[in-house]
């Protein structure tokens, strides 16, 4: 029944040319399902992940609605695509997280977790009995030894250390956007990676946006917490983003 | 692996007897970017390119050459999840069999157990032939150097010199015409270069090329460093 190659559109088979189509429709829908950009960036010591809130009824708790979640106190994960398999990735993540605490006694390096939930990705797009999850995460944290770190990993299992990356409708253009200024990026104060995160998502989606409409995200320095910003703070940058455009 | 529900092959003969999911396996490699190996006689070079889709990734913390155990290394052509499989399961059986003979398993034994994992996929329930031809490179338990080839059929080959991945036949005649049998290591690794220059699109620099090369002298396989790359690379222009 495999070799009939029909299939290879239903399970995570090979087709004739080699491709996994599975594989390629995960990530058509991570991208197109919510329909939200999001973007990650790092700079000098610290690192940021942007990406726009949408309540899609009046009557939602706002406050229910999001894409970015805590893995652990230091590391920070925002998860673009379908949302429950966003959470069940993030679930798995901060399980790994924790048990290597447990095991090692120290908290679990940005890299390590994202190779983890990286394998773990991939066995889905192998083995034939579950489907590829329709998420793609942005994992931020500053590392001990390396600094600031941003990490990409998406529904194939691949993963790849960023200087600043996008992810969902408006990937493409995010990326070309951060490709311009990635050389001056490296030398980013906290404040500057802030800015040009959200100068990046307002350019992309051609329009201005309030506080509310975003959700903002950053670690900095190598003691700093995940912290979610307020709504007041996010307002303050967005100000200031407005005075000096002006 | 694979659930009970799938508890059958999905890899089966066609009419005619072929195993279709291996053989679009190997298209899946060659969509794959090159990568090529040379055994000289006094050790083996493996290089890949490094080209990545966008200059917002962070080259440094990436690498398709790795090391598996103090004298065996590995690069591939294909898909790069599935390598990480194979990668992580031949460091555990070395590292197992060095638990048990306290010897570095030879690069031989390496290859047949890593051989024999990718077999298994093209035959056990619920799961697909691995997408990625790998280069092996490493020094056996008789101080001679050896390249291996391992398919996602699970077949493996001994080279003097091969390549993987997209342009393979091009790659390859280049490689025919250049290969003597008493070629050395630092000359394996001019030729190595030359090789990758010939299919590269775009100017090849020490930042986007990979090469892993071990020397039967010290029976260690190492990553080259940028900068090494670099100084093969002023005497080869």
């Amino acid at each position: 029944m495999s070799r009939d190659s029909n299939y290879d559109h239903h399970i995570s088979i090979f087709s004739p040319q080699g491709r996994l189509y599975q594989m390629e429709y995960a990530f058509k829908a991570a991208s197109s399902a919510s329909g939200l950009t999001g973007i990650s960036l790092r700079g000098k010591d610290s690192c940021v992940v942007v990406t726009q809130k949408k309540v899609p009824d009046r009557l939602m708790d706002p406050q229910s609605v999001s894409h970015i979640f805590t893995i652990t106190p230091q590391i920070g994960c925002l998860a673009t695509g379908m949302i429950a398999d966003c959470k069940a990735q993030i679930q798995r993540m901060r399980y790994e997280a924790a048990d290597f605490q447990f095991k090692y006694g120290y908290g679990i390096p940005v890299h390590v977790l994202a190779k983890r939930i990286a394998d773990i990705a991939q066995v889905n797009t192998q083995s034939a009995s579950m489907r590829p999850l329709a998420t793609v995460c942005m994992l931020v944290g500053v590392d001990d030894e390396r600094g600031p770190q941003v990490f990409k990993v998406d529904c194939a299992g691949h993963y790849l250390p960023f200087f600043g990356t996008a992810s969902g409708a408006k990937e493409q253009e995010a990326m070309n956007y951060l490709e311009k200024k990635v050389e001056e990026m490296k030398d980013y104060d906290a404040d500057q990676t802030v800015r040009t995160a959200i100068m990046c998502l307002g350019s992309v989606l051609g329009s201005d946006f309030r506080g509310s409409e975003v959700e903002v995200a950053m670690v900095e320095g190598k003691t700093g917490r995940f912290t979610v910003l307020t709504e007041e703070e996010i307002d303050a940058h967005l100000s200031f983003i407005a005075d000096s455009d002006a | 692996m694979g659930d009970s529900a799938y508890s059958f092959s999905l890899t089966t003969f066609s009419r005619t007897g072929k195993l279709l999911q291996i053989e679009y396996a190997l298209n899946a490699v060659a969509n794959g970017r090159t990568s090529l190996g040379i055994c000289a006689k006094d050790g083996v070079v493996i290089a890949t390119d490094k080209k990545l889709s966008s200059t917002l990734v962070d080259l440094d913390q990436v690498s398709k050459i790795q090391k598996i155990n103090e004298g065996s290394g590995f690069v591939y052509s294909g898909l790069g999840p599935d390598y990480r499989v194979l990668v992580r399961k031949a460091r555990k059986s070395s590292q197992s069999y060095h638990l048990q003979y306290r010897e570095h398993k030879p690069v031989s034994q390496l290859v047949k157990s890593t051989a024999s994992v990718m077999q298994e996929y093209t035959q056990s329930g619920g799961v697909r032939p691995f997408g990625v031809s790998l280069l092996v490179a490493g020094v056996d338990a008789d101080k001679s150097p050896r390249l291996y080839q391992v398919d996602p059929s699970g077949a493996y080959f001994a080279w003097k010199a091969t390549a993987v991945g997209k342009n393979y036949i091009n790659a390859k005649n280049f490689l025919e015409k250049r290969y003597q049998d008493d070629m050395e290591l630092e000359d394996a690794i001019h030729t190595a270069l030359l090789t990758l220059r010939e299919g590269f699109e775009g100017e090849m620099t020490k930042d986007n090329i990979e090469v892993g090369v071990v020397s039967q002298a010290d029976g260690k396989f190492r990553a080259l460093t940028p900068d090494q790359i670099q100084d093969y690379l002023d005497e080869t222009s």
